[in-house]
């Protein structure tokens, strides 16, 4: 086919002035931007997951500080949910003031398509590019030298597990024991799952869901989605393994089986059901915040088999924002080494500013609600500076997402690794453009 | 009422001014029906015709979410991919979900609505309060109705799984199966439109006139007989009525395959398994950002129900010539 | 209740228009008190007990949802799962409040009434001008447009949402309440249900006194057509509402993401995965749709009346 270019203006003029004739309702948009500095004003921050600046008190800690802003925060679990509402809004309008970006997207965002709708933070007042980790601010920067992103935190991975299933199993809970039960290979923690689930308390299974496990083989692996520019995932290295080892713990019966972030997932936290998940720094806060109270203590964390980074986010600041200024000096302060710091604290969200690695309580760090003071500040600060970040693209996100959704095929559809993998690619070939 | 009008008589005729008066009053005549049923095509015109046919134009673009403003041009290109190319296999699929879902959703539900609709027009204590409590759950929207039977078909802790459990079954997969997840979504459907359903039928058995069936009686007709020969026949416009809106219900059928799968709902379940023609659109357009595609779908859904309009139609001619 | 039923008056006022076999059928129904098959008969126990097992299945669940939203996150997806209210409903209920969507459960049901309520008001007025005119009128393609007017309800809405959105973003109303007004400011099935109840119900005679007192239009259509249309406005004017506030697809795709929910975009975010606890999802179910319910309760007559007339016109 050979597309035959053609602007959309006039047909849009029309449409305009068709329904221009109706617009008696008014329902237009209230209140007008404003220079001054001291107008009362409404920042809106649309992040997913756990950002943990209201845990961390930051929110309250800049309003105060300007009497003048209030910051709501909409929030959405998923990120998948998050993006598909995004990338409409990216269309549409109705943006937020503040928007934050998972890595799995920031190359579709810094594409020719996308990156436009964004404003460049290289040139906001008071950033610092040295303090962010180089990579991370890289892959912000378009072709042209924006960047549309402010690093916010980084995805080095580790093992989250329950000491006392393993102990109940008959496993070494100690975390250097643990770690080296998988040291250096990812087969080898599906092997520890046979001999977990062997001798496993009835109802509990070694992981909560295969697709973590891919996502973790796919994240510690240097090839991923793409290569030279170029999109790969039959033939990527990553790929191949993870799917591979996934479909292994399936057929081992290792695996509860769960769709990652789901209700279920998050329920069976509290309910004990599985012994380890893939512990990327971000998730510690998901741990805690579904395993609750009631489970203090009895998560500890081991190192991953490999090292790797899996996710990690940015804010940006739409260009179509009426506060442009004032959000990107929020971002600028957020992802300030003091506030990182804090949100580490508070949530165990690996700071993608390197300067916040000096302060004190980071790398010394111990958190109170995993292990008996598990220091996660020294682990996961080792992992971060050890990542050598993949190639990434546009696409990533979508091949991530089809991928994932392959091994719930295996998992909870009854699907053989061939027909999930056949399932996949299809998934793929209609989807990807 | 009172016609204010009235004291305008009273005083002496100017004749300028009544024929100003009557000029008006005739150019009022004229174009005040034009004038009363303008809003409503003016409305249609800007958010029906034309998006409708904005849809088509669309349909032969290739246009993405992210820059809505160019089209490229690429005749039929979206149809042959939906129908023979890569996103053949969810189509088709989508299309066959679209229409056991229907089934499923929609002979159960007017079945059932009939027999109630009989059940009610007994003589019985209160009735307004029966007529209430079945059309609650129209009142309850669909997102709410399918939030509380997710919870009623969970995996872990749902009710469904319990009252197998005690029979002795199970646990079901709701939500993974092919069947178990359409039989779960229908049951919303149903849930939802029954009572609605039995409602209407009730008000049409309630105007059939009392002397038919007195005259049946006196042939000797039992009740079930009167049921079959009596009732059915003189409700069968309102039953057409009842299948045209339920099956272009079915057709657009959205909200609830949509929430009741969670994470995957977008997509109507990790293996498609419950996806509908409305779910492909939206995920298409809106998740993969392929808004031509999407188009395509949509068309090819409206295309859809016109056949079964069309089918709906010439069962009702041929009722009537039977008749 | 009195004696009286409401559906059977409301389902004589037939059509005059439709054709012959329609007006005999009409002219029968006009017949006071003609009740079917069973109307005579007492319900049996059989048929009773039926009723009241079909009935609690539609009604337990709303109560499952009471029960539900009354529980905590660990008792409400128990085995065997609980039964009877616990003491939760009102922390429940606060945590949505103050919590679901970005601002909460109160403003999405502001903005869902303001939404609805808009539609409604604009639908009844409206359908009753456009309602009017076909009904009583004659001007020149009247016939025709009616014609029209029918045909249109087959478009169904789910087709042109793709245009819309697009349209929607060059008017300047995405993420905006207008997006969901405009396209239902007045529907169809409005104007045909009005037109379908004037011709019926105002009388010829009534309407010609006044044009002959000289009164314009609009002061008729005030003062002689409203008064009598009130009660197929009130109707009309309460199936519009629920319509807009149960309204889905569109909705989620307009108001994407959590900054400007309506109810049903603040449930869908609860659905997926916005919070983990159960108890706390259906807490904002029963948000959502306790106003509607309190709707049904009072006015139920009057809209089961409505819908049957509807049906039985279309």
């Amino acid at each position: 086919m050979s597309p035959h270019r053609r602007t959309r203006r006039t047909a849009a003029l029309v449409s305009a002035a068709v329904t221009a004739a109706l617009l008696v309702t008014g329902c237009s948009s209230a209140g007008t931007g404003s220079d001054d500095p001291n107008a009362k004003i409404t920042l809106s921050v649309g992040d997913f997951g756990t950002f943990g600046y209201k845990e961390a008190g930051l929110f309250d800690e800049y309003t105060k500080a300007h009497p003048n802003i209030t910051i709501t925060e909409n929030s959405t679990t998923q990120e998948g949910d998050y993006w598909t509402a995004l990338q409409t809004r990216l269309s549409g309008g109705g943006l937020d003031d503040i928007q934050a970006l998972e890595l799995s997207r920031i190359a579709l965002a810094t594409s020719e398509q996308l990156s436009g709708a964004f404003t460049d933070l290289s040139k906001a007042q008071g950033v610092e590019k040295e303090a962010y980790l180089p990579w991370k601010w890289q892959q912000a920067t378009t072709a042209q030298g924006k960047t549309i992103g402010l690093g916010t935190d980084v995805g080095p991975m580790a093992i989250c597990y329950r000491q006392d299933l393993f102990q109940a199993a008959g496993l070494p809970s100690d975390p250097a024991a643990v770690s080296a039960l998988w040291a250096g290979d990812w087969a080898k923690y599906v092997e520890v799952g046979r001999q977990y689930q062997a001798k496993a308390p009835k109802g509990s299974f070694f992981m909560d869901t295969a697709s973590g496990l891919y996502n973790g083989v796919v994240s510690s692996n240097a090839e991923q989605y793409y290569r030279k520019g170029k999109m790969v995932y039959q033939d990527s290295a990553g790929v191949l393994k993870g799917w591979q080892l996934a479909a292994e713990a399936v057929k081992a019966g290792v695996t509860q089986g769960l769709k990652e972030f789901d209700t279920p997932w998050q329920t069976a936290f509290s309910n004990s059901t599985f012994a380890t998940t893939v512990c990327p720094s971000w998730q510690q806060a998901n741990i805690e915040k579904y395993s609750g109270p009631g489970n203090a203590g009895k998560w500890n964390i081991a190192q991953a088999p490999a090292a790797g980074n899996w996710g990690g986010s940015f804010l940006a600041v739409p260009a179509s924002g009426k506060h442009v200024a004032q959000a990107q000096a929020l971002v600028v302060w957020l992802t300030a080494p003091e506030q990182q710091a804090k949100v580490f604290q508070k949530v165990g969200n690996i700071p993608a500013n390197q300067k916040a690695y000096a302060l004190p309580g980071v790398t010394d760090f111990t958190n109170p609600y995993i292990g008996p003071k598990a220091p996660t500040g020294q682990i996961f600060s080792t992992a971060a500076k050890a990542i050598t970040p993949a190639e990434t693209g546009p696409h990533h996100g979508d091949l991530h997402g089809a991928f994932s959704n392959g091994v719930l095929l295996m998992e909870q559809n009854n699907k053989s690794a061939d027909e999930a993998w056949a399932a996949t690619l299809q998934q793929i070939a209609s989807t990807v453009q | 009422m009172a016609t204010p009008t009235r004291t305008h008589r009273t005083g002496p005729p100017d004749p300028r001014r009544t024929s100003r008066r009557s000029r008006l009053h005739r150019w009022d005549r004229t174009a005040s029906p034009y004038l009363f049923v303008a809003p409503f095509f003016l409305v249609f015109a800007a958010f029906g015709l034309f998006p409708l046919l904005y849809t088509g134009w669309l349909s032969l673009h290739r246009v993405s979410l992210y820059n809505v403003d160019q089209a490229d041009w690429v005749g039929l290109q979206n149809y042959w991919d939906l129908l023979f190319g890569p996103p053949s296999h969810f189509f088709w699929n989508a299309l066959r979900n679209t229409i056991t879902l229907g089934v499923l959703s929609t002979v159960p539900q007017l079945l059932a609505a009939l027999g109630l609709a009989h059940l009610l027009n007994y003589h019985l204590p209160a009735r307004g309060f029966f007529r209430t409590a079945l059309l609650a759950p129209y009142a309850t929207s669909v997102a709410a109705a399918t939030l509380v039977f997710a919870l009623i078909f969970s995996p872990e802790g749902g009710m469904a799984n319990w009252l197998l459990g005690l029979v002795g079954a199970g646990p079901v997969r709701w939500e993974a199966g092919p069947w178990s997840s359409q039989f779960a979504v229908s049951v919303i459907v149903i849930w939802r439109w029954t009572g609605y359903n039995a409602l209407i039928y009730l008000a049409a058995m309630q105007a059939i006139p009392r002397d038919l069936y007195e005259a049946a009686a006196i042939d000797g007709a039992s009740r079930w007989r009167q049921f079959l020969h009596v009732t059915i026949p003189e409700l069968r416009p309102t039953i057409l009525f009842t299948v045209v809106v339920s099956s272009i219900g079915a057709t657009q059928l959205f909200g609830e395959p949509y929430l009741f799968g969670g994470q995957s709902g977008h997509q109507g379940g990790a293996d498609h398994q419950y996806e509908t023609l409305g779910i492909l659109m939206y995920d298409t357009g809106f998740h993969h950002s392929m808004l031509g595609r999407a188009s395509a779908i949509a068309w090819t859904m409206f295309g859809l129900l016109l056949l079964v309009g069309l089918a709906n139609t010439l069962i009702a001619r041929r009722l009537r010539s039977a008749q | 209740m009195s004696g009286k039923d409401d559906m059977t008056t409301i389902a004589a006022h037939d059509s005059p228009t439709i054709g012959p076999t329609a007006r005999y059928r009409a002219a029968r129904r006009r017949r006071p008190r003609s009740l079917g098959a069973g109307g005579q008969h007492r319900a049996g126990p059989l048929a009773l007990t039926m009723l009241v097992l079909v009935t609690l299945a539609s009604l337990f669940p709303l109560y499952w949802t009471v029960v539900a939203a009354s529980t905590d996150s660990h008792r409400v997806i128990s085995t065997p799962p609980p039964l009877l209210p616990g003491g939760n409903l009102f922390d429940n209920i606060g945590y949505v409040w103050n919590n679901a969507g970005a601002r909460g459960m109160g403003v999405a049901l502001l903005n869902s009434t303001l939404v609805a309520g808009t539609v409604a008001v604009s639908t009844v007025a409206f359908s009753v001008l456009a309602g009017f005119a076909f009904a009583k009128l004659r001007f020149r393609g009247r016939g025709a447009l009616l014609s029209l007017v029918v045909a249109t309800m087959a478009v169904p809405a789910q087709v042109s949402i793709v245009p819309l959105f697009i349209l929607m973003k060059h008017l300047g109303l995405g993420n905006q309440l207008g997006a969901l007004i405009l396209p239902t400011l007045v529907t169809a099935f409005g104007v045909f249900f009005m037109r379908q109840y004037l011709s019926q119900a105002l009388p010829t005679e009534l309407l010609e006194a006044a044009l002959v007192d000289g009164a314009n239009s609009l002061r008729v259509v005030w003062h002689v057509v409203v008064p009598i249309a009130r009660p197929a406005m009130a109707v009309l004017g309460m199936l519009a509402f629920v319509q807009s506030w149960n309204d889905f697809l569109w909705p989620i795709i307009a108001m994407n993401g959590a900054t400007n929910p309506t109810v049903q975009v603040a449930l869908a975010g609860l659905g997926t995965g916005w919070s983990t606890d159960w108890s706390v999802i259906t807490a904002g179910a029963l948000v959502g749709t306790l106003p509607l319910l309190l709707v049904f309760t009072v006015f139920g007559r009057q809209i089961v009346g409505g819908i049957t007339q509807g049906a039985l016109k279309g």
